[in-house]
Order: C-alpha cells, then structure tokens, then sequence
C-alpha cells in the first residue's frame, strides 16, 4: 500500500487529477472511451459475422481492420494506464476492477483464437455456417465485451453493493434484449418467409 | 418556451424510476457504451470501405452489418434521452439548466445532429444507391468518400465531447 500511497502522490498523478484543464484527465477518460469503440466495435463486428451476419462477407478482408483494432487496444492501454496512476489505490483494491481486466483478458483471447483459426491464414473457401465451436468463441467474446463494459462503468461507483444491483440489473436487462431480440427476428422471419431457415 | 421545455425535459416518471431503483442509471450507462461500440462498429467499418480499406469486401454484403448499428444507435437514444431527462435525479440540477450551459452536451448534440445530415445527404445524393452496386475490389466515388469520412470525423467528435460532459460547467 506504501507503493500506491507514494504513486497517488507523484507529481504526475496529482496534476492529471487535480488540473481542471479539459484536455488533461477528462480528455484521457475520452481517449479510453474511442479506444473501446474501435477496440470493442470491430471485434463485435467481427463476431456477428462468425455467428453468420452478412454472410455475404468473406472472413478475410477483416484482416485489413486487426491493426486498427490493436490501435484501440494500445490507446485503451496507454490511457488506462494514465487513469489508473491517476487513482491507484481506488481502482487496485476494488474487486470489480479485477473482474474487468478478467474480462478483457477473455475477450483477447476469444479473438486471437478466431483470428488463428480463420483470419491468419484464410481458407480459399469460408465454410457456412462456420463451426460451432468457432460460432461458441464468438458468442463468448461479446459476453467478455458486454462484462468488461459494465465492469469499467461500475468502478464509478463507491459503493459494491450498487455495483451488484446493477451488475445484476444488467444481467438481466441485456438477458431481456437477446431473448426479446432473437425472438422477434425469428417471428419476423416466419411471418415474412413462412419458415425458421 | 422555456416554461415548455423546463416542463417536457424533466419527465417526471424517468426521474422516479431513476430514484427509486439504484441501478437504472448504471444498466443504461452500460447500454449505451454496447449500443455506441456496435454503431461505431459497424458504421465504421462501412465508412472505412468506402475510403478504401478491406476493398475486396462488396459493399451491399457490409449492409447486412448496419442493422446492427442501428440497433446500437437506438440503444444510445434510448438511454441518452434518460440521462437528459432524468439527470435531476442523479446531480440535482434542472436538465434545462445542463442543457443551457454546458458547452460539451452542445457539442456533442450539435455532432450528433450533422451526423444525421451526412447521413440524410449520403441517401439524397443517391450515393447509397451508388455505393451498393460496388463489387470486391471496386473504387468507392469521392463524394461517397467525403460522406465516409465525414461520418468517421463526426461519430469520433460526438463520442470526445460526451465525455467530457461531465466536466462541462452546470450553473444551477
């Protein structure tokens, strides 16, 4: 704690904290918010189409938005790391912070893994629909997404019992959403074509 | 009109809901960083297409992507529109009041709205039209580019200045 109690002190932490300059800590909190949109964005995009979305797009000219999508990440990176210096003690004793970093480390390796398995190396011909397990990592990735969103947005609050009703709230707002949503696409489909397919 | 607005923007029943269950504010803070990861998502993808990027993609196969978008945007209405009405619940000032005097609200609505313009003007110009029969590797027009990339420029300006929302001056 004699570690963070001395970075919370650092020169650079009380500046970027206490400054009411707009281009110093709220500029940063909008840099790690374009970062998620690029970052979370293309990754999202990318796993509707392993689920089966615009099936008219071959896998491999996403390769082309990887490096953007990396660009996201380094700026989340680089201002997360200014807004964690910014508040250390805050957000390394909070458990909700871990839970996020726990987060985005599964949604990191959920691409990866798709990227290896059909990006890198694309086959000459998509198979549609793609694997399931491949479709599995997709859905898995936009859960990390949707965790480590709600994860980042609770650690405004002090309080973890807020955090739990609204973790939960959610759970089961977004539950809702996909129910609610897969259900109407469905029945969409059934009045307009008279079939599921 | 001020008496209308002060009236209509601090809709009674959100401020309740938002009083009353702890959790309303976060949910729809949550709700509208995913519907604004998937409008930017996939609307940038789209706009990067046109500027040239991934050419090898037809441009009426990414469509398919937009509804997503859109779902994303309604999603950020949605929970926007609670956040304005309903911010006397969570700081205690008339929304008319943060509306009226803070400078980044205004710019990002002021964005938000040429976004719609560039939106509406990409359609009148027949440029979506255009832009759709563009097969792999074909070159997108420059006004279909200028739209592209002004779409780019405006969703990247609205998500800076709601950011810094927060930090605007409310004078209550």
């Amino acid at each position: 704690m004699a570690f963070l109690d001395w970075l919370e002190h650092t020169s650079l932490s009380t500046t970027l904290r206490d400054s009411p300059n707009v281009f110093l800590y709220p500029t940063i909190l909008a840099f790690h918010t374009l970062g998620l949109a690029f970052f979370v964005g293309i990754s999202s995009a990318i796993a509707l189409r392993v689920l089966g979305v615009a099936p008219g797009l071959t896998l491999a000219p996403f390769r082309k938005f990887y490096p953007l999508m990396w660009f996201g990440f380094f700026l989340n990176a680089v201002s997360g790391t200014l807004l964690l210096v910014i508040e250390p003690t805050k957000f390394l004793t909070m458990v909700d912070f871990y839970v996020k970093l726990l987060a985005i480390a599964g949604a990191v390796l959920c691409n990866r893994l798709l990227y290896v398995r059909h990006f890198k190396n694309p086959a000459p011909v998509d198979p549609n629909p793609l694997p399931l397990r491949d479709r599995a990592v997709a859905v898995a990735t936009l859960f990390f997404w949707a965790a480590a969103i709600t994860a980042g947005r609770l650690t405004a609050y002090d309080d973890p019992h807020a955090q739990w009703q609204t973790a939960l709230g959610t759970a089961i707002v977004t539950a809702a959403l996909v129910v609610g949503g897969f259900v109407s696409i469905k029945g969409w489909r059934v009045v307009v074509h008279g079939s599921v397919s | 009109m001020e008496a209308f607005l002060r009236y209509w923007m601090r809709w009674p029943s959100v401020e309740h809901l938002i009083y009353r269950y702890l959790w309303v504010w976060g949910v729809c803070q949550s709700l509208h960083f995913v519907g604004m990861a998937l409008l930017i998502g996939t609307v940038g993808i789209l706009d990067l297409r046109l500027l040239g990027m991934a050419k090898q993609f037809p441009v009426a196969a990414i469509k398919k992507l937009i509804p997503w978008g859109v779902f994303g945007f309604v999603l950020c209405l949605a929970t926007g529109l609670l956040f304005i009405t309903g911010i006397y619940a969570n700081v205690n000032i008339h929304p008319y009041v943060v509306l009226k005097s803070d400078v980044f609200l205004q710019l990002k609505l002021f964005f938000v709205v040429l976004a719609g313009v560039n939106l509406l003007l990409f359609y009148v110009t027949g440029m979506s039209k255009a832009v759709d029969r563009l097969e792999a590797g074909e070159e997108a027009p420059p006004l279909a580019k200028f739209f592209a990339g002004a779409s780019l420029f405006l969703w990247i300006a609205v998500m800076y200045f709601a950011r810094l929302i927060p930090s605007g001056k409310f004078q209550p």
